[in-house]
């Protein structure tokens, strides 16, 4: 038997040592166990606990006190803090989510290669700044600088996004290829700053006879200061000058994005992007990170992408592609050519780390942690039982006022304001796949050839040559009349659209209550409809300029829409709006209600010039922007709902009048009254929380349970933990020429195997010593829970004698996040005595 | 002689008729120009805070840059708008956001007017920001919080200023005692501000030994009836107030003892004290009432500097007070709502000071208004 080479046997091992962190640490969060907790909700409807209490505290340093102490239950705002994390982790009483939202980059300055002053940027380059990408260590950013609390990210598309998942292998190849190797960094570099003239001097680059010094803005109020000085060491070990410019949010945005890149301020900035949903489509994000159409400041104006890569960028920015696999080949292309392009160098995905107290359960969302799911009302619990109450702390609270027309769009006031109201599909917080809430069944059409799909399977996906809106479909507004006009009324006959929406809603939908008791109506559903179309019309009291530029952009789109039935509630929507999921395009053409009597009011106010349901409008008429919890707007509030009691009135009469049950016009209005004077505010939803009490001066707010709410309490809990799969790679670390070679990959969660139907893809990668892609397939699952990559003696002895690396992706049906697991093994001559 | 006694009381009448005509005429052209110097010195202290918190109007581009990041974000994260339609978009409601904020004028008019409105006490309306309850009005922002702001900081401060001058008082007497060479030791403590020691209460009393909370104004959610939320109200002042106390208490203390200490060996006090008299009476008549001047004057301002808050003392202890408001106005560079705190101030100072000239008239008989000598 051969020797193992000394050598061979020492890369080996080192190279196993790296792939092992590496596949720890890509692994990314600790695997939680699919499906629901344990949990008992009887037959509790709504939300499982009796009571949520919202106050403001804005100091994060005192979370782990607040949350030991039974102050607080959980804590909205998202920690970053390494020192806090550490405490979170240490304390038996916290438990914590991680949320993957915002990243960081490297901004380059693409003017020149000469500024205005003569100056030399070799960021002008493509090669230079593509080869940063080799310069920087990203796994020593997020683990020494981050403390754990970041991913590495090479691509414009983020680790937390189903594209992301959708491409794992492609994505994989391209992270492997840019690791860190800082010779191959400087040699790229050299080899293109001798190419513009510049010489190496002294050990430093000298241009013109001047020393070559980079201007490094460096954000200085959180993390991304070390980030920078990292980043400017790492160029002054490669020959240049480097002026660190610490400056923060404000004064750094004047010189980046305010300034102009030729007059050469800056040559690189420490950037950070922020998402707070998991972003469905990122096809997008090619055209906006490194074209001028991406933004109309100066920065963005001076990018010049390369033909190839503009025209891919603008294509996939249109969703010009005929069907998914089409986008998913130039989403891979595209990938390739930003990191050539390199314009921006990501470096870390940020992690968030959302504390909360160990009995608390809640759905987090994946990129926006607790205060950007859309579920968390419907899983918040306690323990095992449905019940009880709990505190949340939050930064802020009534930022903004709150109106649903134009009222606050602040993150905690939206986060509060999903627990009052019901929605038709709710976004799955780990995938962002919308699923029925309300709605029963749906069938979308499509005009054949457009690239849409269905995941899920509670809607039907249809192909038609041709989608004719119908002649009495409702499409403009005639705003002196207060009604819709149909397609035929208002000319358009023969009216085309892309897609069609036919969408039907569960039964009983108009049997369910408002907060105030009253029952919901189809006139609560056209009123959200006529305020659309009113606030844009001019000739409407309710005209609102600055509603006006967002209506158009729907305008341009809507194609129409019909109810076609009320009992069950069925309506048809026509569009020319398009985005990849069939889901997201029904979910998003579902009409919502709003309580047709509290608009009346807000309506009346806004006629009569006290109020106005926006910011804009509100300066525009010197009044008061509308609330309906608190302040001036209330006393006004008052008045209107005692002259619309007095006069029966109904808005958009000509309208909603004939949906409108005799009676239920006075009952609604007493109603109302009550309800001002049992709870002090006029905010009524539908939701599985009411609005108990405000106290705005002292920065909180009461939620109750509603009694009424008709879903079951327990619906939704399936999302309280995301299902993310740990993946363990195993096999020989040997394999003799001549030889098949077989390696197990056990998928699991919590320590439960993961079920094969729910893995959406199992790849795997293999690559030489030289680093370079021999094979690329499918794993074959083997049972519960087990897969296999079996490499055949063909394949084997394809790859040379040496290490080798083997590489799995695998991505799960219920969480937009791949994970890797990396194996190393050598090739060895016949007879090799092999490794145990 | 009746007649010319009659004559001399009409003379004496005519002549203090005269006397109170030119005193009267005297105070009136002091009045005058102590108003006009206010009046000037108000314009000037805002006209300076519009140019200092605009940056000389450099605000403006710095405002433009972030309204035209947050619409293009704003607009990014709404999927229903396609990326074609984007930049049109943007651009109006960036157009819209500029005029509603005036940002097409120059800064030099809007500064005239902002200066305008200032000095008329018309607050007008916050540009970004809105009061707990919603309301854009400045006035309506400022006293919103007003109510927190005196609570707290009148309270510490009210017993600050009282403790400290009957402390002060009793060891003017006790000079060099070791209860006065105490407090003389503790006084450096004051170098540290009351948030500083506020950190460490909090880390005591709210989670080391967990008896009082560490930070709000009221329980959450607050009690519904009145007494217990005073009483809540109360227990969560505790720390605030501890803390403002022990970090202003002892070099208080010890200023007013060096003040009281040299009064108390004026000539005139020491013959009081050679008479006899009580020790009571002398503290009373003989230091007390002679330098009621400059302790009334102190406790003016200190009830106006009521008006500031306390900016990191709120925020370690989430006090929804004015401090905290102001705070977040100059980080919205929201021009309203700073002005209107700024110029509140500056007329509740200038009416201050004019207070104290009459003040000190009626306190102090050795200041009076005449030409000859101008003021006194």
């Amino acid at each position: 038997m051969t020797p193992i080479p000394e050598r061979l046997l020492h890369r080996l091992r080192a190279l196993a040592a790296v792939l092992m962190i590496a596949g720890a640490g890509s692994a990314g969060a600790e695997p939680v166990a699919p499906g629901a907790p344990q949990f008992d909700a009887g037959d509790r409807r709504g939300g499982l606990l009796d009571e949520i209490v919202f106050s403001t505290e804005p100091d994060t340093g005192k979370v782990v006190g607040l949350i030991e102490d039974g102050t607080y239950q959980l804590f909205a705002q998202g920690i970053t803090n390494q020192t806090i994390f550490q405490r979170i982790r240490e304390s038996e009483r916290i438990e914590h989510d991680l949320s993957y939202g915002s990243s960081v980059e490297l901004t380059f300055n693409p003017s020149g290669p000469e500024f205005e002053s003569g100056e030399l940027n070799p960021f002008a380059v493509p090669e230079i700044r593509e080869a940063m990408n080799w310069l920087v260590d990203r796994r020593h950013i997020a683990e020494e600088i981050y403390g754990g609390l970041a991913r590495p990210r090479y691509m414009v598309v983020g680790t937390a996004t189903p594209d992301y998942a959708g491409l794992a292998a492609e994505a994989r190849e391209i992270e492997l290829r840019y690791q860190p190797d800082p010779r191959r960094a400087e040699d790229v570099i050299t080899r293109e700053m001798e190419a513009l003239g510049a010489e190496m001097a002294g050990g430093r680059w000298h241009h013109e006879g001047a020393p070559v010094t980079l201007r490094v803005l460096i954000r200085n109020d959180d993390i991304r200061r070390q980030v920078g000085d990292y980043v400017a060491n790492r160029l002054e070990d490669i020959g240049f000058g480097v002026e660190r410019m610490y400056r923060d949010a404000e004064e750094s945005s004047r010189i980046w994005i305010g300034g102009d890149p030729a007059a050469g301020q800056w040559h690189v900035y420490t950037g950070s992007w922020v998402s707070i949903v998991v972003s469905r489509d990122t096809a997008t994000n090619f055209d906006f990170y490194y074209t001028p159409r991406g933004r109309a400041e100066p920065l963005w104006q001076a990018y010049d992408p390369a033909p190839e890569f503009d025209e891919v960028s603008e294509r996939l920015s249109r969703g010009d592609y005929g069907d998914l696999d089409e986008r998913a080949g130039m989403m891979a292309r595209a990938l390739e050519l930003s990191m050539r392009d390199s314009a921006r160098v990501w470096l870390v995905d940020q992690i968030q780390v959302g504390p909360r107290a160990a009995d608390l359960g809640v759905s987090v969302d994946l990129a926006g942690g607790v205060r950007g799911s859309q579920l968390w009302p419907l899983t918040a619990h306690r323990g095992d039982t449905p019940g009880g109450s709990a505190r949340f702390a939050m930064p802020s609270l009534l930022t903004e006022p709150w109106n649903p027309v134009a009222g606050t769009n602040w993150l905690f006031d939206r986060m509060v304001l999903r627990a009052l109201d019901d929605s038709a599909a709710l976004p799955d917080p780990f995938t962002g796949l919308f699923r029925p809430q309300r709605i029963a069944e749906a069938e979308l059409t499509v005009e054949t050839g457009t690239p849409v799909t269905k995941s899920l399977d509670w809607l039907e996906l249809g192909q038609a040559d041709e989608i004719l809106v119908p002649d009495d479909a409702w499409l403009a507004w005639d705003g002196e009349e207060g009604r819709f006009l149909s397609v035929a009324e208002a000319g358009e006959d023969g009216l085309r659209a892309r897609t069609r929406s036919r969408i039907v809603f569960e039964d009983g939908y108009f049997d369910r209550r408002w907060h105030d008791g009253t029952t919901v109506s189809p006139a609560d559903l056209l009123i959200s409809y006529a305020l659309t179309f009113a606030r844009a019309d001019p000739d409407s009291p309710l005209f609102d300029p600055s509603h006006v530029p967002a209506f158009e952009s729907f305008e341009r789109h809507f194609r129409g829409l019909r109810i076609l039935s009320t009992d069950p509630l069925t309506v048809e929507v026509y569009s020319d709006q398009i985005t990849p999921d069939a889901e997201t395009i029904v979910a998003r053409r579902a009409p919502g209600t709003l309580p047709w009597h509290v608009m009346a009011l807000a309506i009346m106010a806004e006629e009569s010039g006290e109020l106005a349901f926006s910011s804009d409008q509100a300066d525009r008429l010197g009044a008061e922007w509308l609330s309906l919890v608190s302040g001036p707007s209330l006393g006004v509030l008052d008045r209107m709902r005692e002259r619309a009691a007095a006069q029966d009135h109904v808005p958009f009469a000509a309208l909603l009048g004939a949906h409108l049950d005799e009676g239920e016009i006075s009952e609604r209005y007493a109603a109302l009254a009550d309800w001002r004077a049992e709870r002090g505010h006029y905010q009524i939803g539908d939701g599985p929380y009411y609005l108990h009490s405000v106290y705005p001066v002292q920065g909180a707010l009461v939620l109750r349970h509603f009694e009424d709410f008709p879903d079951p309490a327990d619906k939704w809990l399936d999302f309280t933990r995301p299902p993310i799969p740990a993946v363990a790679l195993d096999g020989p670390m040997m394999v003799p020429d001549g030889e098949a070679a077989r390696f197990e990959i056990e998928v699991s969660s919590a320590g439960e195997p993961y079920p094969a139907e729910d893995i959406a893809t199992a790849e795997f990668l293999l690559f030489d010593g030289d680093g370079a892609l021999m094979e690329r397939g499918a794993a074959e699952p083997r049972g519960a829970g087990l897969w296999e990559v079996a490499l055949s003696a063909d394949q084997v002895a394809g790859l040379g004698r040496g290490a080798n690396s083997l590489e799995v992706v695998v991505t799960s049906r219920h969480v937009a996040m791949p994970v890797f697991a990396s194996f190393a093994f050598a090739t060895v001559p016949e007879g090799t005595q092999k490794l145990q | 002689m009746a007649q010319s006694a009659e004559q001399r009381g009409e003379g004496a009448s005519a002549g203090t008729a005269r006397g109170w005509l030119r005193d009267a005429r005297l105070i009136g052209v002091f009045v005058l120009r102590r108003v006009v110097a206010l009046m000037v010195t108000v314009l000037i202290g805002v006209y300076l805070t519009i140019v200092v918190a605009n940056m000389g109007g450099q605000v403006d581009e710095l405002r433009e840059i972030q309204i035209r990041s947050d619409i293009s974000e704003a607009v990014r994260a709404d999927p229903e708008i396609p990326a074609e339609e984007r930049g049109e978009l943007v651009e109006r409601r960036v157009q819209m956001e500029r005029e509603r904020l005036n940002l097409d004028q120059p800064f030099v008019i809007r500064s005239v007017d902002y200066l305008r409105r200032a000095i008329m006490l018309d607050l007008g309306r916050a540009e970004q920001m809105h009061s707990d309850l919603g309301s854009r009005q400045v006035y309506a922002i400022i006293t919103e919080r007003l109510p927190a702001t005196i609570l707290l900081f009148g309270t510490a401060n009210m017993l600050v200023f009282f403790a400290s001058i009957f402390a002060a008082l009793g060891l003017s007497r006790r000079y060099g005692s070791l209860t006065d060479r105490t407090v003389i030791g503790l006084a450096p403590t004051s170098a540290a501000p009351g948030w500083f020691y506020g950190i460490f209460l909090i880390l005591v009393f709210a989670f080391i030994v967990p008896v009082l909370p560490s930070g709000g104004m009221v329980a959450v959610p607050p009690p519904e009836s009145p007494w217990a939320y005073a009483l809540s109200v109360m227990r969560h002042m505790v720390l605030p107030v501890t803390a403002m106390f022990i970090s202003s208490i002892f070099i208080s203390i010890y200023s007013w003892r060096t003040f009281f200490l040299i009064h108390s060996s004026e000539d005139y006090v020491e013959m009081a004290r050679a008479k006899g008299l009580p020790s009571g009476m002398i503290e009373r008549r003989y230091i007390l009432r002679p330098t009621l001047p400059p302790i009334i004057t102190s406790f003016l301002l200190m009830l106006i500097g009521l008006w500031s808050g306390a900016i990191i003392l709120e925020q370690v202890f989430n006090w929804p007070g004015l401090g905290t408001l102001l705070f977040q106005a100059i980080g919205h560079r929201d021009t309203p709502v700073i002005i209107g705190g700024v110029v509140i101030f500056a007329y509740l100072l200038a009416l201050t000071v004019f207070l104290l000239d009459f003040l000190y008239a009626i306190l102090d008989p050795r200041v009076r208004v005449g030409f000859e000598g101008g003021e006194r």
